[in-house]
């Protein structure tokens, strides 16, 4: 008898905690900036116009993201003008573009960049040149404000994204081994941003194996571990660890350094990056512009744009590199080069949702969620006291195949995705429905390359990032994974190149 | 007969489970932690009812009058429960000694209920039939209970007139049971009697329930409270006890009226006298206008801009006799101008220059407050002080939350200021530090304005002073990326509370 009314006392107890009444409130929103019917139209080759006009110019950049814009950035500082950068989107800006509304400004994709080391010279060079970083002090204000990131995990928030709560013997000592082998190397000093300063064969071998199999092997995992680690890849390469090669695995890790608490974060993510290069180089930006064929002409190249042709005698493609086959003539399809699907929502808050005891932090990650969480747009602000804000909604499409999950992305309706954003929040942030007044959806179908085991000692990719001919390769895709830094040193690699070839700064 | 035994068997279960979710949603509400408050609660009552059941076979005779006590006993101790337990948490250290008291309690009351009604009504029917209609029942009224508590209870009655309501119903089933049992009782006039007198005492307690949950909430302020606002950025409320008026912002003390001469006079006057003819200052914080008040002493003084979020707070100060009195109306001087907004997104988007600037916020205890203590914030104030300027902030306890002080005048420092930290003690705070700040020497004046209470010439040099339980502790400057000093705050406190 006692047992049976237990159950109903528990059922009880569970009733209490599950009943709360729901606010129906309509949310507004939509699909925003997909560039997926453009891609189809060059993946289809679609008929394109023949062309009507022709301009000339030294160089054309294809690609207006921040590889692109780096180049141009590059060129523009040397004092070189004879060039034009061709962007298909209306929005330039690539992973890095941002939004406004009345609330803030707000990231679309990148929201971040690590404080970088010593080597990344040529970000140095820029944050210098943006004021960001003066007498090698890095500005207060653009650094992540307290408190940066918490985790949800046992129906609480912890502090920092690494589980540090709830952790069992074991699973501390298989994050001290992790930490050691990450300390060994870093020290090896094989582990670079710009990864190209740092790659050596004698880690070749960590490519040829899953990441997951490579901790699997060295016992470093529990299931905490192995949350964790899976959370790094999905946050740097959209990427389970099973899918990621052990390369880049480590590489999240051992690469990063940083001399000050950071990441460099604004409202509007790497937004606030493009804006300042916008505001630079951006009279030489033409923006709705989709390159659909460049083809070997004379000593240089045709690009065709619609109805217009430019002659230029050097290209640098700066947009991802699986687009050339569909658009260079005559190039070899690509067999390394791999991206993740993604989404992103910003989520428009007219009013905050309740704490539950712990500070609001800028990244906001929930343990076993299938998605990456939330960014604060508003947490970058002076303000003491803040009222509404924007939240930006990360999802890397991880599980399963790419492909698979780009179809989804196409079939999925606006509602169905809002929703499982919504279903997902809810499990934090009870509320959240009430305070929610629109969610703007953005899909990737190719967000970021995806290093695969194989992907980083790839020849193709090795042969593509080598180029020194009149066609220059640029994505951070090169690199095999996209971050701000690589997209950077490529993009301004490519422009020195094409520097070097024109005799030198003018 | 048979079908008002089992509504009987019905509403007594609904009233054990309501009190078992009323102790664990109080528990919850009042200590936090809901998974933890109801899994003991649950484990607490279910053990008891075991005990209760166990108990049970110790009763021989007498079923029936048992059973019409033991609901009356529910009746008076669970229908009071949240009451007692409300005013326990207001006015005792033992809320949750007393809590797990009344919940074994209870739950030995549940526990015996059902076996002896069962053995009394066991001569008329099959056993088989009993224990399938008690217990389906049973089960019935717990999830009645259940469902009504969530969805009508709570949000409609609130915890202590929800525990009432169903004191009666339990009080009821004894009154009732005295007629459905009368053959087995001895005597049913008393026990009539007495069911009676409970219910009158809990109606009583249903119709004041308002003032017991009122003064459950007094008790956290000591005196008498003049006045509570909620504003769109904080909590105020006012309090009186004599002549002595209080300012609790959040919860937190801002002045106490028989002291706050000292805390605003050794704010103001130690800078602003040993600033050569000032004309403008700037005050950030400060919403109550006393230390605008004391700027007012200084006739050369032309323009005082005070910058405070809170309207509401700025207008009580204007306007509310009693307060008006206490900052002689210093809001309402032609030569006040008060700007409500964000003093950080204010300080970097004013160009203006000020011979003083007073910074007077709330101590750090948020990482959104303790943006207001950065060298950002520092840096962008400084930008606005005029050659001969001097800067002064309020900076926490030397003595209270001596890491705390000495991280402010660390984070002053760094933000590229000379500083000159000092301290005062007032009664109601306790030992208090300041730090004057500027890009030149300072060096305490040697006039002041007629009439101060506190601060004088000669007593000047003793407050920048630092006996060895307050002597400078090495501590790094509080940054917008690096908030050390919210941290820092957060322990001080909790060392000095254990």
């Amino acid at each position: 008898m006692k047992f049976t009314r237990r159950k109903f006392l528990q059922a009880g107890s569970a009733a209490l905690v599950g009943l709360s009444v729901k606010g129906d409130r309509p949310i507004a929103g939509g699909f925003v900036n997909d560039s997926f019917q453009m891609g189809h139209l060059l993946r289809d080759r679609a008929s394109f116009p023949p062309p009507r006009r022709t301009e000339k110019h030294a160089v054309v950049i294809v690609g207006g993201g921040i590889a692109g814009l780096s180049a141009a950035w590059r060129l523009n500082k040397r004092g070189f003008k004879e060039f034009v950068l061709l962007e298909m989107n209306q929005q330039p800006g690539g992973n890095s573009r941002w939004g406004e509304n009345e609330v803030t400004a707000y990231p679309w994709a990148a929201h971040y960049v690590p404080v970088p080391g010593p080597k990344a010279t040529y970000v140095r060079e820029l944050f210098e040149e943006l004021g960001v970083l003066k007498d090698g002090v890095w500005d207060e204000r653009a650094l992540c404000f307290s408190p940066q990131e918490r985790l949800f995990l046992y129906g609480r928030w912890q502090e920092g994204i690494e589980p540090a709560i709830g952790l069992n013997d074991k699973d501390r000592e298989k994050f001290r081994k992790l930490e050691d082998q990450i300390h060994r190397f870093r020290a090896s000093g094989g582990f670079t941003i710009p990864m190209e300063r740092g790659l050596s064969r004698e880690q070749a071998d960590l490519d040829r194996v899953p990441f997951s199999e490579w901790l699997r092997e060295r016992g470093m995992d529990s299931r905490i571990v192995t949350w964790y680690m899976n959370y790094c890849c999905r946050d740097d390469y959209g990427a389970l660890a099973a899918d990621t090669s052990a390369w880049a695995g480590i590489h999240y890790f051992a690469s990063r350094e940083p001399e000050d608490k950071g990441p460099l974060t604004w409202p509007e993510g790497n937004g606030w990056i493009v804006h300042r290069l916008l505001e630079r180089v951006g009279s030489y930006v033409r923006s709705d512009h989709m390159v659909h064929h460049i083809a070997k002409e004379g000593r240089g190249y045709s690009v065709r744009v619609g109805d217009t042709e430019y002659r230029a005698e050097f290209v640098i493609f700066a947009a991802p590199t699986f687009l050339a086959p569909y658009v260079i003539e005559s190039f070899a399809p690509l067999k390394d080069f791999h991206y993740s699907p993604w989404l992103t929502a910003n989520l428009t808050l007219d009013r905050l949702p309740a704490t539950y005891g712990s500070d609001p932090t800028w990244d906001n990650v929930v343990m076993n969620s299938p998605t990456l969480g939330y960014v604060d747009a508003m947490h970058q602000t002076v303000r003491s006291q803040v009222d509404r804000t924007v939240w930006t909604f990360y999802w890397a499409l991880a599980e399963g195949a790419p492909a698979a999950n780009r179809q989804l992305l196409l079939e999925r309706d606006w509602s169905y995705w809002k929703e499982a954003i919504l279903r997902d929040l809810e499990r934090v942030h009870p509320d959240i429905r009430t305070c929610v007044s629109r969610v703007d959806i953005m899909r990737f179908g190719h967000a970021m390359a995806r290093p695969i085991p194989g992907a980083i000692f790839s020849e193709e990719r090795r042969k593509l990032a080598d180029l020194d001919g009149r066609l220059l390769f640029a994505n951070s895709d090169l690199s095999g994974f996209s971050i701000f830094e690589e997209a950077q040193y490529r993009g301004v690699g490519a422009a020195e190149k094409v520097l070097h070839h024109l005799g030198g700064s003018s | 007969m048979g079908i008002l035994l089992f509504i009987t068997v019905l509403l007594i279960a609904a009233c054990g489970l309501i009190y078992e979710l009323i102790a664990g949603t109080l528990a919850s509400y009042l200590l936090g932690d809901s998974v933890l408050q109801f899994s003991t609660i649950i484990g607490c009552y279910l053990f008891a009812m075991g005990i209760g059941s166990a108990l049970s076979r110790y009763i021989h005779r007498g079923l029936a009058y048992r059973f019409v006590w033991i609901e009356l006993m529910l009746g008076v101790i669970g229908g009071f429960s949240s009451a007692v337990l409300f005013l326990a948490f207001a006015y005792t250290q033992g809320f949750q000694l007393l809590m797990y008291a009344l919940v074994v309690v209870i739950g030995i009351l549940v526990g015996l209920e059902i076996p002896i009604l069962m053995r009394m009504v066991r001569e008329r029917y099959h056993f088989r039939d009993v224990v399938a209609h008690v217990l389906t029942f049973d089960y019935l009224g717990a999830l009645g209970a259940s469902l009504l508590f969530p969805i009508l209870l709570v949000p409609r009655l609130g915890l202590v007139r929800s525990a009432m309501l169903f004191g009666l119903i339990n009080v009821g089933v004894a009154l009732w049971s005295t007629f459905l049992f009368a053959w087995q009782l001895p005597s049913t006039r008393v026990l009539r009697a007495l069911c009676l007198l409970v219910i009158c005492g809990l109606g009583i307690g249903l119709a004041q329930a308002k003032r017991i949950t009122a003064a459950a909430e007094d008790n956290i302020y000591a005196d008498e409270i003049i006045l509570a606002r909620d504003t769109r950025y904080q909590h105020i409320v006012l309090t009186r006890f004599k002549d002595d008026i209080r300012l609790f912002l959040n919860s937190h003390l801002q002045f106490s009226s028989r002291d706050e001469y000292r805390y605003h006079e050794a704010l103001i006057h130690p800078g602003l006298s040993a600033v050569p003819a000032p004309r403008r200052v700037l005050v950030m914080g400060g919403g109550d206008g006393l230390a605008v008040r004391e700027i007012l002493k200084y006739p050369q003084v032309e323009n005082v801009t005070l910058v405070d979020l809170d309207p509401e707070m700025t207008r009580l100060f204007s306007t509310h006799p009693m307060l008006t009195g206490l900052n002689q109306k210093s809001f309402l001087s032609p030569k006040v101008h008060v700007i409500n907004a964000d003093a950080f997104p204010w300080v970097d988007t004013s160009a203006d220059s000020y011979d003083f600037i007073v910074i007077d916020f709330p101590d750090p205890t948020s990482y959104s407050l303790g943006k207001l203590y950065t060298t950002a914030f520092y840096k962008a104030s400084a930008r606005h002080l005029s050659a001969q300027g001097l800067m002064v902030v309020q900076s926490t306890s030397p003595m209270f939350a001596r890491d705390s002080y000495w991280c402010i005048v660390e984070t002053l420092k760094q933000a590229g200021l000379k500083t000159y930290p000092y301290h005062v003690y007032v009664p109601s705070f306790g030992e208090w530090g300041f730090v004057i700040a500027s890009s030149h020497e300072y060096s305490p004046p040697t006039l002041l304005p007629a009439g101060l209470r506190f601060v004088s010439v000669d007593g000047l040099p003793t407050m920048f002073q630092f006996p060895p339980d307050m002597s400078p502790m090495p501590m790094p400057p509080n940054r917008l990326n690096d908030q050390v000093l919210v941290r820092a705050y957060d322990q001080d406190w909790k060392d000095i509370s254990h």
